[in-house]
């Protein structure tokens, strides 16, 4: 090994890292921002300020020990006057779960907890704050007798798939990650090739170009949406043939809504991921540079889109940013087709679609804003 | 010095300019790339930008081209001030990247690029025929040999059947065989009337032009025909006599 050799390979790796000016802030600050985010989360995204609604029919001892211990653990207790009302709060989202105390349950009776059920993984976390309040209160109330609870969710079955929490988020994840990819590298090479600058030297607009991407690409993200949600939602048996065990295609994972609307709205997320990609390939030189915009750009929408981690809401100073994240309302659409079975009539998921079409929309805008610049 | 623009003996009856600079200046950062460029070029003739490497000729053509807006000054093709959407259906560009799309056919970049200019398909055959690509149709670009990807990237710049045609640096990477294809074609369009702006750095094409714009700094140094500016220069070699001019532009600039 010769030294002199060693040192020059060495100068220059550096040299040729030093001149490259984006990988380098990528390499020191991507890794910040995403273990900063995730220690965020873990801290704060868990422990959402909890609500409930009371619905205390039980003897007094019970009563009175119950809503301090409750409040006691930083959960906001509302009273409701019964099971109907307590649903009500429930639904309408003033409350996360209810609480609903028998008249016996100092002897036995089981006390119910109904949650939405839309998010099973931010259900039972708050079921572990509400549960360890509760048992104590009520265990010294009965005497040591600790009060079966029984959880019943407003929507969904409760399901013992424990793909169903994940599903939404990760169909819609996956799918952004390479709509995205895809596009990047392709409009870079446009970009370096040569033939954008030629295109521009057509009568060809910045409008008609991002279009043009969009429905290209789009024909293939609606054959990709169409072929990974009859994967993950279908299941097909396959009997037995000779000495060929049977077995099954698809991960059929149990939805209770309309995948037509499921289509709709990974499709939207894809048309977005479309201009994100045309939009990045600005800032980057080479397709490693459009990797490196993964842990930038699109980890932090999967962390606090609820992938991994239940988000019931943001923490306070990421907001702001979550507003322009597609991938949060695309999940959560995803999670109201998916779980609760929602339509165009529920507010919610038409208001998550409306804005999806708006980022598409305004993420395209941009996206051609930037096509017309001084290349070099 | 010669950048102002020589009167024209028959400008009363001739044609207006085909391309026109009026005191463009384009500067990035500090840098002046082009700086203070103004001449009249005639239509149907072939201008030849040289200069070294740097010497502003791709800028001057981005700013020409209206791909680029000028720092001062204006430029205009055909009497329309650039940048002009409407004026590029009348303006074919080989940039100097072949800016071809590798994993298309022969046929269909050369197609592509006629419904881009919005016009009709009729151009493509022809364009394709007259760079000698027209039994490689159904090749894909990326397969082409060097050579032949310059010859479609020209083809590309044609199949609209331009007025005004902007060459960069055409024959970089040519052989010096399709060099002479190249320069032939060129003359052929211009006789049917093309006005063709040619940039090169090198010397021996530049006696095939009807007309040489010497570039250096960002500024046309010398205008003339290959033998004006050799007998201006008192040389016999064009070489010698752009770096006379050089020499002179320096001495005149200091």
């Amino acid at each position: 090994m010769s030294l002199r050799r060693l040192r020059a390979l060495v100068r220059r790796v550096v040299a040729e890292v030093r001149r490259d000016r984006p990988s380098l802030a990528l390499l020191f600050i991507a890794p910040i921002i995403v273990t900063g985010l995730l220690t965020y989360i873990l801290r704060e995204g868990q422990s959402p300020d909890l609500a409930l609604a009371l619905v205390n029919q039980g003897p007094p001892p019970a009563a009175l020990l119950l809503t301090p211990a409750l409040e006691k653990a930083g959960i906001d207790v509302q009273p409701a006057a019964d099971e109907a009302a307590a649903r009500h709060l429930v639904q309408d989202g003033s409350v996360s779960l209810a609480l609903i105390i028998p008249q016996d349950v100092t002897t036995g009776g089981g006390v119910k907890v109904v949650t939405l059920g839309l998010d099973p993984l931010a259900d039972g976390t708050d079921l572990r704050t509400v549960g360890a309040a509760l048992t104590s209160a009520l265990a010294r109330a009965a005497g040591g007798v600790v009060p079966k609870i029984e959880q019943v969710t407003i929507y969904g079955t409760g399901s013992d798939d424990p793909m169903v929490p994940f599903a939404p988020a990760i169909v819609a994840f996956f799918l952004y990650f390479f709509v995205y990819l895809l596009t990047g590298v392709s409009f870079l090479r446009e970009r370096t090739g040569g033939t954008l600058e030629r295109l521009m030297a057509t009568p060809v607009t910045r409008g008609e170009v991002v279009g043009g991407y969009l429905v290209g690409f789009g024909l293939f993200a609606t054959i990709q949406v169409a072929i990974l949600l009859t994967w993950a939602l279908g299941t097909v048996h396959v009997p037995s043939i000779g000495p060929l065990p049977a077995f099954s295609i698809g991960l059929g994972i149990p939805i209770v809504g309309s995948p037509v609307i499921a289509f709709l709205v990974v499709l939207l997320l894809g048309l977005g991921a479309i201009s994100l990609g045309i939009f990045l390939s600005t800032f980057a030189r080479t397709e490693l540079q459009v990797i490196q915009f993964i842990p930038v750009v699109l980890v932090p929408q999967f962390l606090l889109s609820g992938v991994l981690f239940p988000i019931e809401s943001p923490p306070g100073i990421l907001q702001p940013l979550v507003a322009f994240m597609p991938l949060h309302y695309a999940v959560d659409a995803l999670r109201l087709v998916f779980v609760e079975g929602a339509d165009f009539a529920t507010s919610q998921l038409a208001v998550d679609v409306a804005l999806l079409a708006v980022i598409a929309a305004l993420f395209g805008v941009v996206a051609s804003l930037t096509i017309r610049r001084d290349v070099v | 010095m010669n950048s102002v623009p020589e009167p024209d003996p028959k400008a009363a009856t001739a044609p207006t300019a085909a391309v026109r600079a009026v005191d463009l200046v384009k500067r990035f950062g500090e840098l002046a790339a082009v700086d203070g460029v103004t001449f009249d070029l005639a239509p149907g003739r072939i201008y030849g930008l040289l200069g070294p490497n740097g010497s502003g000729k791709t800028t001057l053509i981005r700013l020409l081209t209206g791909m680029t807006h000028p720092t001062a000054g204006h430029a205009e093709v055909l009497e329309t001030p650039m940048p002009s959407r409407p004026m590029l259906e009348r303006i074919g560009y080989m940039t100097q990247a072949d800016g071809i799309y590798p994993a298309l056919s022969v046929a269909e970049n050369a197609r592509f690029f006629a419904d881009a200019y919005g016009t009709d398909r009729s151009g493509v055959a022809e364009a394709l025929e007259l760079v000698d690509l027209a039994d490689r149709t159904k090749a894909l670009a990326g397969t082409l040999s060097g050579g032949q990807r310059r010859r479609l990237s020209l083809a590309c710049a044609l199949v609209h059947r331009p007025s005004v045609l902007f060459l960069d640096e055409p024959t970089v990477g040519v052989d010096p065989l399709l060099r002479v294809q190249f320069w032939a074609r060129f003359r052929s369009l211009a006789d049917a009337g093309t006005t063709i702006i040619v940039s090169s750095h090198v010397m021996d094409e530049a006696d095939r032009c009807d007309e040489l714009l010497f570039m250096r700094g960002g500024h046309v140094i010398a205008r003339g025909s290959g033998d004006e500016l050799r007998r201006q220069a008192a040389t016999d070699d064009l070489e010698q006599a752009f770096l006379t001019f050089t020499v002179d532009g320096l001495e005149t600039a200091s």
